[in-house]
C-alpha cells in the first residue's frame, strides 16, 4: 500500500465524524422531502416510496415561486449595486494617496463589525417613517450598504496586486485615465469582481433578520422568510413540504458554491490577510 | 486640482450609502434609548438612563446576557478547537481532498435559516431522525424532547453554531498554512524534530496571527447570530434559550418596548466596539510584523 493511500485512509477516518455531523441535517432534509405526509412523521431512513410529486405540490401550495423570484431580484440587484459602488472606492484606495484614506478604511472596518441586528430597531423606524415597509428595493439598499465594507476591502487588496506598470504604459501611449481604467485595469480585475459578487449574492440570498423585519405581507417574502413562515407559529406543519422548500432554496446556491469554492477560498485568504 | 478631488468623488457613493444606512439608524437608536417611547414609536419625554435601569432590573435581560457570553465562548472556542485539525488535514495532499473540502465548506453555502429549520425537524421528539439514529446506534433507549427544555436545546444550538462556523474558520487557517514555507519543516526534520514538535514549534506559532483573527471575527459573528436560535426555539421555552439578539427582537417587535430595545442595541454596540478595537489592534500588529 502506498504511503499516500495509507495517509488518505487515516485522514478520512479522522474527518468522518465531522463530515457525518455536517451532512446529517441535509440528509434528513433530502429524505424527508421525498416522504408522504404520513410517513414523514415516522423517522425511518428510507421512505417506502419516493414521492417526487411533493416538489410540484409544494411549488403550487407554498408560494415558493414568488419567494424565489423575490430572492433572485433582491440578491441580483444588491450584487450589481454593491459592485458598482465598491469598484471606484477600492480603486481610489489602491491607486491614490489622499487625506482621509486611513479614516475611510477604519470607517469601513467599523461598518463591517456592525451587524444589521444591532441596528434593526433604528432601520425599522427609518423605513417605517418613510412608509416603505414591504419594499424589496429598501432591502436592496440595506444589503448593499452592509456589503460595501467587505467588497471594498476585498477588491482593494486584489487591485493592489495588479502592477501599475501596465496602466502607466497605457498612459504613455496617450490613453486617458478613464480609458486605461476601462480597457486595461478592469479586465485584469475580473476574477476579484467575480469572487466579491458571489459573496454578496450569497449573503443577500441567505439574509434573515432584516427581511423578517421589513417584509410584512406574504407577496414580498424572500426565500428564508417564506420557508420560516411555513414552520413558525403554525399548529400543523407539513414537514415534507417544508423540507422540499428548504431543498429548493439551498441546493442551487450549494452547487454554485461547490463549483466556485476553490476561488472563494483563495480570494478570501488574500483579502483576509493583506 | 482634478487629481486632488478624484479619490473623494470615487469613494463618495460608497461612503454616503454606508453612512446613511449605519449612522442614521444609530442616531435614532440613541435618541430612542434616552426618551420615553410609546408602543407606536412616538417619542415623548427625555428620561435619561431610565431604560437602562429597567433593563438591568430585568432578570430575563441579565440571564440573556450571561447566556450570550456562554453561547459566544462555547461556539467560538469549540469552532477553533475543531477547525485547527481539519485545516491541518485539508492542507495535506491526500485522495479525495477536493471532495473533503467541499463537504466541510457546505454549511457556509446554505442559509443559516434553512440549516436551523432542518435541525428543528431533525431534533423533533417523536418524528425526529436524530432520536431514531441515536436509538439505532444504541446510545439512547427513549426519545429525548431536544427542544422542549433549555438543558438539551441550548447545547444542541451551540453544536449547530459550531458546525456553521467551521467553514469560515478553516478557510482562514488554510490561508495561514499556505504561507508556512516547506523548508522550515525539512530543516526541523533534519534536526530530529518529531511531528508533534514540528506542530508545536513551527505550525502553531506561525498560525497564531490567523487564530487571533479567526477568534475575533468569529466572536463578532457568533455574538450577533440570530437565525439559529430564532428558527429552532425562538428563545423559548419561557425565554430559557434567549441570547441578547433574540431578547432584543422580542422586546422591540413582540412586546413593542422600543426604548428598552434601543438600550439593548446600544449595550451590544458597546460590546462590539470593544471587539472591534481588539481586532484593529491585532490586524495592525500583523500588518507591522
Amino acid at each position: 500500500m502506498s504511503k499516500k493511500l495509507k495517509r488518505s485512509i487515516l485522514f478520512w477516518l479522522v474527518l468522518s465524524p465531522i463530515v457525518v455531523v455536517i451532512l446529517f441535517p441535509y440528509a434528513v432534509m433530502t429524505i424527508s422531502s421525498l416522504k408522504s405526509a404520513t410517513e414523514v412523521l415516522n423517522p425511518t431512513w428510507w421512505p417506502s416510496e419516493l414521492r417526487w410529486q411533493n416538489f410540484p405540490e409544494m411549488w403550487r401550495t407554498s408560494g415558493i415561486a414568488e419567494a424565489l423570484a423575490n430572492s433572485l431580484y433582491v440578491s441580483a440587484l444588491s450584487t450589481v449595486l454593491t459592485i458598482l459602488v465598491s469598484i471606484p472606492a477600492a480603486y481610489a484606495l489602491s491607486r491614490y494617496q489622499f487625506v482621509g484614506r486611513d479614516a475611510f478604511r477604519q470607517f469601513l472596518l467599523v461598518s463591517q463589525m456592525l451587524s444589521p441586528i444591532v441596528l434593526v430597531i433604528g432601520l425599522f423606524r427609518l423605513v417605517a417613517g418613510a412608509g416603505m415597509i414591504d419594499s424589496l428595493n429598501v432591502l436592496v439598499i440595506i444589503y448593499t450598504a452592509f456589503n460595501i465594507a467587505f467588497c471594498v476591502w476585498m477588491l482593494q487588496s486584489y487591485f493592489s496586486t495588479i502592477p501599475r506598470d501596465l496602466e502607466e504604459a497605457a498612459w504613455m501611449e496617450g490613453a486617458s485615465r478613464w480609458r486605461t481604467l476601462v480597457a486595461v485595469f478592469l479586465p485584469l480585475a475580473v476574477p476579484a469582481m467575480v469572487v466579491t459578487a458571489i459573496f454578496t449574492f450569497i449573503n443577500a440570498w441567505n439574509e434573515f433578520v432584516i427581511a423578517l423585519t421589513m417584509l410584512r405581507t406574504e407577496g414580498t417574502y424572500t426565500l428564508p422568510i417564506r420557508v420560516f413562515s411555513l414552520v413558525a407559529g403554525r399548529y400543523t406543519v407539513d414537514w415534507h413540504y417544508v423540507m422540499a422548500a428548504a431543498f429548493v432554496a439551498s441546493v442551487p446556491v450549494a452547487i454554485l458554491f461547490a463549483w466556485l469554492q476553490r476561488y472563494l477560498v483563495r480570494g478570501l485568504s488574500i483579502g483576509a490577510v493583506k | 486640482m482634478q487629481r486632488a478631488t478624484a479619490p473623494y468623488i470615487l469613494i463618495l457613493p460608497s461612503f454616503l450609502l454606508a453612512a446613511a444606512i449605519i449612522l442614521w439608524p444609530l442616531k435614532e437608536i440613541v435618541s430612542l434609548s434616552l426618551h420615553d417611547v410609546n408602543r407606536f414609536g412616538m417619542i415623548r419625554d427625555f428620561i435619561g438612563l431610565e431604560h437602562f435601569r429597567v433593563l438591568f432590573a430585568d432578570p430575563d435581560f441579565i440571564a440573556a446576557t450571561w447566556r450570550t457570553l456562554v453561547w459566544t465562548a462555547a461556539v467560538v472556542l469549540g469552532t477553533l478547537i475543531v477547525s485547527v485539525p481539519i485545516a491541518l488535514i485539508l492542507n495535506e495532499d491526500f485522495y479525495g481532498r477536493g471532495i473533503a473540502r467541499i463537504l466541510i465548506m457546505l454549511p457556509w453555502a446554505i442559509s443559516l435559516t434553512m440549516t436551523a429549520i432542518v435541525w428543528r425537524w431533525a431534533l423533533n421528539g417523536e418524528s425526529g431522525m436524530l432520536n431514531s439514529a441515536l436509538r439505532g446506534l444504541g446510545i439512547i433507549d427513549t426519545n429525548i424532547q431536544w427542544l422542549a427544555e433549555a438543558s438539551t436545546a441550548f447545547p444542541m444550538q451551540i453544536l449547530i453554531g459550531i458546525l456553521v462556523s467551521v467553514p469560515f474558520t478553516v478557510t482562514i487557517f488554510l490561508g495561514g498554512l499556505s504561507s508556512v514555507p516547506d523548508d522550515l519543516y525539512e530543516a526541523a526534520a533534519t534536526e530530529g524534530a518529531g511531528s508533534w514538535d514540528q506542530f508545536r514549534l513551527i505550525t502553531l506559532p506561525l498560525l497564531r496571527p490567523f487564530i487571533n483573527i479567526a477568534f475575533v471575527l468569529n466572536t463578532i459573528y457568533v455574538f450577533n447570530s440570530f437565525p439559529i436560535i430564532w428558527a429552532t426555539t425562538q428563545g423559548g421555552p419561557a425565554n430559557s434559550t434567549d441570547i441578547l439578539v433574540t431578547y432584543l427582537y422580542k422586546v422591540g417587535f413582540r412586546i413593542g418596548r422600543l426604548g428598552e430595545a434601543a438600550a439593548v442595541s446600544l449595550i451590544m454596540f458597546a460590546i462590539l466596539l470593544i471587539f472591534t478595537i481588539i481586532y484593529v489592534r491585532l490586524a495592525m500588529r500583523e500588518a507591522k510584523a
